[in-house]
C-alpha cells in the first residue's frame, strides 16, 4: 500500500513541478518578448504643439516656410511615435498662447511644445504648465527652465559666408570682390542680425579684406533689383558674392543680375531651402541636379518643414523620463544642386 | 586636323567609357539572390507547379473580378510621363478595302512609357547607386534602348494565389481611420503608414494567412481618386497611403512574389523618413526580387471579400516578354 500510495505521490509532485516550470518558461518568454518590443508595449502619449502661427502665407523665421509647413512636418513625424498630437495656433498673440496652454492643461496633455515668440507669454505658459505637472519643450524661443530646440542663425549665416568665400577664392582669384548682404535686415526679431553677422564672419574668415555692403529690402522683394542694380553699377569691375537672407531674395537677386546683363559677375547663396528654390523630378527649380551651372550656388537649410522629426524624439525622451539637453540646435547645411535630391528626395515619379 | 579630331574622339570615348564603367562594389550594396549568382528572375522563382496547382483550388465558381484600371487619356501620370495611342493604319478610305471580300483592317501605335496605369515594376526598375537585384552592376548592362539584364523576359509566371487585405476596414475596426475628403468612398489618407501588424490584422479579418509564393493585394481606397480622373489627379499623385519599412521587411519574410495596391507607388508617401527615397522599393525589388504592382483596382475584390468573407483568389496576370524592359502595364483578374 505504501509503495502504491507512494508511487503516485512523486508523479503528482512532478506534474506540479512541470506546471511550475512551464509557467516559469511562459513568464520568461512573455517578459523576453515584451523587452524585445518596447514600442508596441509603450503607452500612447498626448502631446500638444502650439504653433507660432498658422495664418496662410505668413512666413516664419525669415525663411519661406509657413506655419502650415511646420504643422505638417509634426503630423508626419508623429507617425513614428506612440503620440497623439493636439495642434494649437498661437497666432503670434500672447493672449491666445495663454488660452491654448489653459486648454491643454484642461485636456491633461502629457507634454506641451511651445512655439511662440513673446517672452512674457512664454514665462506665464511655462509657469502654468509646471504647476500642472506638464513638461514643456520650447521651439526657437525660450520658455524658462524648459529644454529648447532652436535654429542657429549665426551658424547658418557662417555656412553661407563660407560657401561664397570659397567660391570667390576658387573662381575669381585675383579679381576685385564685393560682399553683398541683401534681404530683410531689420525685422524686430534678432535672428536677422545674427544671420547677417554669421555671413560676415564666414566671408571674412577666408577673405578678411573683403568690402561688404548691406542692402535692406525691408521685406519687399521687389526692391532687390533696384538696390542691387545700384551697387553693381557703382562696382562695375567687381564680382559680387551675394548672401541673400532668404530664398525668395536669392531668386530675385539672380533675376536682377540677369536683368542688368551681369549674370557672370555674381554668385548667390540663400537661406531656408523652401519649395520656392528646390523641387522634384518634374518641377525644375533653381536647386536641381540638372542646373549645376546656376549662379545660385545653394541655400542653407533651415528645415522648418522637418522640425517634427527633430523635436518629437526629444519629446519622447522627456516623456520616458530621460534627460535631454537644455539646448538642441538645427543641423544647418548647405544644399546645392549636388545634394538637393539626397536631402530632399523627390517623389514625383513612379 | 582630321587625325587630331579622330584622336580627340577616341580619347573622349575612352574617358566617357571610364566614367560609364566606374561602378560600385555591388556585393557591399545589395544582397545576393537566394536563387544563385546568375539569377535574374527573383521572386517568381517561387511560383512552382505545386504553387500554381494549389492556387487553382481558389477557383470555385469561375467568377472573374477585374483588377486593372482602363488605360486611357487623362489617368493620373507624373510629370512628363505619357501614354498615347495613334490609329496608324486604316483601310476604311474609299477603294482601300482588300480583295473581293472587301477586307479592311486597322492597327495602332502605342506610344507609352511602361510604368503607366496598372503596371508591374520589374527587377531592373529600382536600384541602389548602380547596383540592382542580385548585385548586378547595371551600368554595364544598359544601352540606349533597354537593359541587357533583369528585363521582363526573365520573369516566370504570376499564376499563383492572391490574398487581399482591406486596410480601410482594418483601420476602421482599430478606430484609427483617417480618410481624405476627396475620396467618394472611404480611403486611407496620404501619409498613412500600413504596418506589419495592420497587414496581419487584415489577414485575420478574413481568417487568411500568407504562404510562400502568394501575391498580396492591399486595398487602401486611394484608387477611388484614380477612378475620378482627371479631376483628382493632383491629389492622387500628391502622396498616398501605403506600406512602411516594417511591413516591407515582414513581407520579405513571408516569401511572397509580389505586393500590389491601389496607389501609384505601393509605399507610404510622404515616407517615414524624409531623407529616404522610395525605400520600400529598395527593400522589396532591389534587395529581395519581390515585384511591386501599382494602380491595382482593388475595390471590386474588397467588396467580394467582404460579401463572402473570403479574401483569397487565383491571381491571373500575364506580363509581355518585352526584352530588356523595366516594367509594363498589365491586365489582372482575380478568379474565384
Amino acid at each position: 500500500m505504501t509503495m502504491i500510495s507512494a508511487s503516485p505521490a512523486p508523479r503528482v509532485g512532478c506534474r506540479r513541478c512541470a506546471a511550475r516550470r512551464w509557467f516559469g518558461i511562459a513568464l520568461l518568454l512573455t517578459l523576453f518578448l515584451w523587452a524585445l518590443t518596447p514600442a508596441a508595449q509603450e503607452r500612447s502619449w498626448v502631446v500638444a504643439f502650439a504653433n507660432l502661427t498658422e495664418e496662410p502665407g505668413v512666413t516664419l523665421e525669415g525663411t519661406g516656410f509657413t506655419g502650415r509647413d511646420v504643422h505638417e512636418g509634426f503630423a508626419l513625424a508623429a507617425r513614428q511615435w506612440p503620440i497623439d498630437l493636439v495642434f494649437y495656433d498661437n497666432r503670434r498673440d500672447p493672449q491666445r498662447a495663454l488660452a491654448n496652454c489653459e486648454d491643454a492643461i484642461g485636456r491633461k496633455v502629457d507634454l506641451y511644445i511651445q512655439y511662440n515668440a513673446d517672452a512674457g507669454a512664454n514665462t506665464a505658459v511655462g509657469r502654468q504648465l509646471r504647476a500642472a505637472g506638464i513638461p514643456v519643450l520650447a521651439v526657437n524661443y525660450p520658455v524658462p527652465e524648459a529644454p529648447l530646440y532652436t535654429l542657429d542663425n549665426r551658424a547658418a549665416g557662417r555656412i553661407a559666408g563660407d560657401a561664397l568665400a570659397d567660391f570667390g577664392q576658387r573662381v575669381w582669384r585675383g579679381k576685385a570682390l564685393l560682399g553683398v548682404l541683401i534681404g530683410h535686415l531689420s525685422p524686430a526679431e534678432e535672428g536677422a542680425s545674427q544671420r547677417a553677422q554669421g555671413v560676415s564672419e564666414g566671408l571674412k574668415r577666408r577673405l578678411p579684406a573683403l568690402a561688404m555692403v548691406s542692402l535692406d529690402t525691408q521685406g519687399n522683394t521687389a526692391r532687390v533689383g533696384e538696390l542691387l542694380g545700384r551697387v553693381l553699377t557703382a562696382h562695375a569691375g567687381s564680382k559680387a558674392l551675394i548672401a541673400a537672407m532668404d530664398d525668395t531674395t536669392a531668386l530675385a537677386a539672380k533675376a536682377a543680375l540677369e536683368g542688368t546683363g551681369r549674370l557672370a559677375d555674381g554668385a548667390i547663396v540663400g537661406h531656408g531651402v523652401d519649395r520656392s528654390i528646390h523641387g522634384g523630378m518634374s518641377d525644375r527649380k533653381e536647386l536641381d541636379p540638372n542646373n549645376r551651372g546656376s549662379i545660385v550656388l545653394g541655400s542653407v537649410a533651415f528645415y522648418l518643414d522637418r522640425y517634427g522629426y527633430d523635436v518629437l524624439p526629444l519629446a519622447v525622451r522627456m516623456l520616458r523620463g530621460e534627460t535631454v539637453p537644455m539646448r538642441t540646435v538645427t543641423r544647418h547645411k548647405l544644399i546645392t544642386a549636388a545634394n538637393v535630391f539626397i536631402e530632399y528626395p523627390p517623389y514625383d515619379m513612379q | 586636323m582630321k587625325r587630331l579630331a579622330i584622336v580627340a574622339a577616341v580619347l573622349i570615348v575612352l574617358v566617357a567609357g571610364t566614367f560609364a564603367f566606374a561602378q560600385t562594389d555591388c556585393t557591399k550594396v545589395v544582397p545576393p539572390s537566394p536563387w544563385g549568382p546568375t539569377d535574374q528572375t527573383g521572386a517568381t522563382n517561387r511560383v512552382t507547379p505545386a504553387i500554381t496547382k494549389a492556387a487553382g483550388a481558389e477557383i470555385k465558381e469561375g467568377k472573374v473580378i477585374p483588377m486593372s484600371y482602363p488605360l486611357v487619356d487623362g489617368v493620373p501620370l507624373f510629370g512628363t510621363r505619357f501614354t498615347k495611342t495613334i490609329l496608324t493604319a486604316t483601310t476604311l478610305a474609299p477603294g482601300a478595302a482588300l480583295g473581293e471580300n472587301q477586307l479592311t483592317y486597322m492597327e495602332d501605335t502605342w506610344l507609352s512609357q511602361s510604368h503607366v496605369g496598372t503596371h508591374l515594376d520589374g527587377l531592373g526598375h529600382i536600384g541602389r547607386k548602380d547596383c540592382y537585384f542580385n548585385q548586378i552592376a547595371m551600368g554595364k548592362f544598359i544601352n540606349q534602348n533597354n537593359m541587357t539584364k533583369l528585363g521582363l523576359e526573365h520573369i516566370k509566371t504570376f499564376a499563383t494565389r492572391g490574398v487581399l487585405v482591406d486596410m480601410v476596414k482594418v483601420f476602421q475596426a482599430a478606430g484609427k481611420f483617417k480618410g481624405n475628403a476627396a475620396c467618394k468612398k472611404p480611403c486611407l489618407d496620404k501619409g498613412t503608414v500600413i504596418t506589419a501588424a495592420d497587414i496581419q490584422a487584415g489577414l485575420k479579418m478574413y481568417n487568411a494567412s500568407l504562404r510562400e509564393g502568394d501575391i498580396l493585394i492591399i486595398h487602401t481606397g486611394w484608387g477611388d481618386l484614380f477612378e475620378q480622373f482627371p479631376a483628382q489627379n493632383a491629389t492622387y499623385n500628391g502622396g498616398e497611403p501605403g506600406i512602411g519599412k516594417d511591413a516591407a521587411n515582414w513581407l520579405v519574410g513571408q516569401k511572397i512574389v509580389a505586393v500590389g495596391n491601389d496607389t501609384w507607388g505601393v509605399e507610404v508617401i510622404p515616407g517615414e523618413n524624409p531623407k529616404e527615397a522610395f525605400i520600400v522599393h529598395n527593400i522589396l525589388i532591389t534587395d529581395n526580387g519581390i515585384h511591386i504592382i501599382e494602380n491595382v483596382r482593388t475595390d471590386l475584390m474588397a467588396a467580394e471579400a467582404a460579401a463572402t468573407q473570403r479574401s483569397t483568389f487565383f491571381f491571373s496576370m500575364t506580363v509581355p516578354k518585352a526584352v530588356g524592359l523595366t516594367g509594363n502595364f498589365v491586365g489582372i483578374e482575380g478568379i474565384r
